[in-house]
């Protein structure tokens, strides 16, 4: 009797043992792998040989024991790192490395976060770049300098650029920017002119007038800070998010005091000049011409938000965010903007329309 | 009869004792592993304290590759898992097989090859080549393949080794400690390989799925049930009187068997695996903790009111082990809920965890069973005083490190859920990460002093 029941329990146990690998193993693996298929872009790039060495050595020296990824759908880890990862975006990792211990970021979406020569300086050095980094260093990939890698290193550096390379490429506009902190409008203004000389002043350049050293290489260019007018939080907001499309990187590591400081530096290059009231008929003709050719990326109401907004990569200027002087706009409007899809209007457009509508634009803005 | 071995063990008969068992007990295989044990716990120890220290010093490693954290914290959890715990439970085993059933296991040279495959051919092979770069970046499979298949033939003798005594008299009249040993030997080497080639050949989030599994596995179907073995083993040969209640030790034993394997993807909460899966195995996590309330309630009482604790070095471990198993139990059912896994995941709370688990929970199962082999086999030494002290330290370290791992998971899950840069939840750690370092010292004493306990004093007559 008894010898049955434990017969019974025993085909039990085997049983329960099958179920659990059925049911979390096998099963999820189906519903998974229909996932990717339903999901993934139909020719996702696999490794390159390269980027495969890469791989082996990150597996072999433990970084998934430090960085994840993976991130998970809880809102602290899209917050710092971006959209849940899929099932998809792992389709070619044999074995997985998701990791289960985040000493270092989560490293899903690295690839885009820095620059190549930031990488190998890192991996040659960990503290020479973060001061305060635990990370091991791997000298032994070089030879005796980060800018003199061994092909290990150089594998690794581009498998690490290869992460997140599928999801950004399947879904190119996929930065969904953050609501920024409000700013404390009374800052400290020496605060601000360190906080402004140690991380703008390079691209943008000591008056703010978008020609710092590091600007000739970049497009599109730096803003001119001096030119425009810009509202309290489009100011924040581009200090926090960084504006798609541009080489200006979100800056939310800064303290909300710093960022409220050197955005009070930001707003104050420019200097108000008072411009004359257009007449209404050149404003009723301004109101023509944006309608007809603005509105559709710049939006109805000025706001950045036309219907075309979302085809293309650099956001609209929002002229209730920020008004430009005169002389400004029709600079703009004359030569485009080089490197973004504004492109220039004196070939379509009359002197008379030109002045109609840079007139009509100052209309929008709200500080 | 069968009845009459468990009553052996159950000190019901006392015409018969454990001092009638060692005719039958290999004591040259069980204080083979029993030294192996020791000597490989102070290597995985090494690999543990130097990983730890270049969390707060990472230059140490003074850029030699094979010096490295990740490679050392590979070698350390896998250490701990084949060269500490499995020789430890193998010498468990060749005293506690021949006292349970009467019979002798199934060979000395199958023993021998068993012994020499699990040292010579896993765990230092195992060690070699992660430190030269070949290795898997799989939880607990971290041993490259080749290693892997080692681990499955040793698996496999084991089975043919231990499991036949077993069956010779019929399963009906088998103590809890049995099945314990027959469950684990058979399951691991089940689910062994889901964890450690499956993940190979299945991608991404599919083979995720299954490491998960195995990752719990591992500590469920392994080290849990050998732990188990050994203190439901332990107690009634130190207390002299049955324990509380054989039906509530075989409740337990089948609830462990159901829930367990069904825990696994409670590893990978709030990932891409079916939110079906994940709820499932949080449920089948929360009714674990039930399960051992239930078999850590039967063990308590078992060894209450004989007065043994004090005097009982073995049963001091063994006891020590269930409420550390307790403890580490709930906390594993609770930080499976969502609302906990959220914030505590990834973080060094799960690191203390996994250490009250394996040097809390399984350490003092293993050691307490160990140290009862030693005061019974003949030939060997046994050092009273220096088990004491091993006790004590061993408890002190382990407390201190998962006390101190728990808040430094603390304040990172509160920076990782502000906006502060990723580099502050570093810095703020390092002051726990130091400390850590410091409550191994206490750990590895206690492994000195233990190695002591079994190799001066007083010699038994072979």
């Amino acid at each position: 009797m008894l010898r049955k029941a434990y017969l019974v329990a025993g085909v039990g146990g085997i049983g329960f043992f099958a179920m659990s690998v059925l049911l979390l193993g096998v099963w999820p693996g189906r519903v998974l792998e229909e996932e990717t298929r339903a999901m993934s872009p139909k020719h996702p790039l696999a490794l390159t040989a390269s980027e495969q060495r890469g791989r082996e050595i990150y597996s072999r020296d433990g970084c998934a024991y430090c960085h994840t990824q993976q991130v998970r759908t809880v809102d602290a880890d899209v917050a710092r790192f971006g959209k849940p990862t899929l099932a998809w975006e792992t389709q070619f990792d044999y074995p997985h490395l998701w990791g289960t211990r985040r000493i270092g970021p989560d490293l899903s979406r690295e690839g885009s976060l820095h620059s190549e020569d930031w990488q190998f300086s890192h991996l040659y050095a960990p503290r020479a770049i973060v001061p305060d980094s635990v990370m091991p260093a791997f000298p032994s990939m070089f030879d005796g300098a980060p800018d003199r890698p061994y092909q290990d290193a150089r594998d690794v550096v581009a498998y690490i650029a290869s992460l997140g390379r599928a999801r950004a490429l399947a879904e190119p506009v996929v930065s969904k920017p953050s609501p920024p902190p409000s700013l404390d409008t009374a800052a400290d203004r020496t605060r601000g002119l360190v906080v402004y000389a140690q991380n703008c002043s390079g691209c943008h350049g000591p008056h703010g007038e978008g020609d710092g050293p590091g600007a000739a290489g970049l497009s599109p260019r730096p803003a001119n800070l001096s030119a425009h007018e810009y509202s309290k939080d489009r100011v924040a907001f581009a200090l926090w998010n960084g504006e798609g499309g541009t080489a200006m990187p979100g800056w939310q590591t800064l303290s909300r005091s710093d960022l409220s400081a050197v955005a009070q530096i930001v707003r104050g290059f420019h200097v108000a000049s008072p411009e004359p009231a257009p007449p209404a008929e050149l404003l009723a003709l301004g109101r023509q011409v944006y309608a007809d050719h603005c509105a559709q990326c710049h939006g109805e109401h000025g706001a950045g938000d036309g219907p075309a907004v979302n085809e293309i990569a650099v956001a609209p200027t929002s002229f209730v965010a920020q008004r430009a002087s005169v002389a400004e706009s029709l600079r703009v409007l004359r030569n485009g903007v080089a490197g973004t899809p504004m492109a220039p209007w004196n070939t379509k457009l009359s002197e008379a329309e030109l002045a109609a509508v840079v007139n009509f634009i100052r209309g929008f803005y709200k500080t | 009869m069968i009845v009459d071995r468990m009553g052996i063990i159950a000190g019901q008969q006392p015409g018969l004792s454990e001092t009638a068992a060692p005719a039958k007990v290999d004591s040259e295989l069980a204080r083979a592993h029993g030294i192996a044990a020791l000597v490989m716990v102070f290597v995985s120890l090494l690999f543990g304290i130097v990983a730890s220290v270049e969390m707060w010093k990472p230059d140490i490693s003074g850029g030699i590759v094979a010096l490295t954290w990740g490679r050392l914290r590979y070698d350390h959890t896998q250490g701990i898992l084949f060269g500490w715990l499995g020789n430890a439970f193998f010498a468990f085993l060749y005293w506690a097989v021949p006292v349970l059933t009467g019979r002798a296991v199934v060979s000395r040279r199958l023993g021998q090859w068993i012994f020499g495959i699990w040292n010579f051919a896993v765990v230092l092979p195992g060690w070699v080549l992660v430190l030269a770069g070949f290795s898997q970046p799989l939880e607990w499979a971290e041993f490259p393949v080749v290693v892997d298949a080692f681990v499955v033939l040793a698996l496999l003798m084991a089975i043919v080794q231990f499991l036949p005594p077993f069956f010779a008299g019929g399963v009906e009249d088998l103590y809890v400690s049995s099945w314990y040993v027959i469950g684990a030997l058979v399951f691991t080497v089940l689910a062994y390989p889901m964890g450690n080639f499956v993940p190979e050949f299945v991608p991404g989030a599919r083979g995720a799925a299954f490491s998960g599994l195995w990752i719990h596995d591992a500590i469920g179907l392994y080290v849990t049930p050998l732990a188990l073995a050994a203190i439901y083993f332990v107690i009634p040969a130190a207390t002299r009187r049955p324990i509380y209640s054989h039906f509530l030790s075989m409740l337990g034993f089948w609830l462990l068997f159901f829930l367990y394997p069904l825990n696994g993807t409670h590893h990978y909460v709030f990932s891409v695996i079916p939110m079906s899966a994940q709820k499932g195995a949080i449920m089948a996590s929360t009714l674990l903790g039930v399960d051992v309330v239930i078999v850590v309630a039967n063990l308590m009482l078992s060894m209450r009111g004989t007065g043994a604790f004090p005097r009982d070095l073995p049963l001091r471990f063994v006891g020590t082990s269930t409420v550390l198993y307790l403890i580490v139990s709930i906390q594993g059912s609770l930080q499976a809920q969502m609302a906990v896994n959220r914030s505590i995941h990834f973080s060094d709370w799960v690191v203390g965890h996994s250490h009250l688990a394996m040097l809390g929970f399984a350490t003092f199962a293993a050691t307490g069973g160990l140290m009862h082999v030693w005061q019974n086999l003949p030939g060997v030494r046994y050092n009273r005083r220096a088990v004491a002290w091993a006790y004590w330290l061993l408890l002190s370290g382990v407390v201190l490190m998962f006390l101190d791992l728990t808040a430094a998971g603390l304040v990172e899950a509160q920076l990782w859920n502000s906006q502060a840069p990723w580099m502050d939840s570093v810095r703020a750690v390092r002051g726990f990460w130091i400390f850590r370092t410091a409550t191994g010292l206490p750990v590895a004493a206690g492994f000195v002093a233990l190695l002591i306990g079994m190799t001066t004093g007083e010699r038994r007559a072979a």
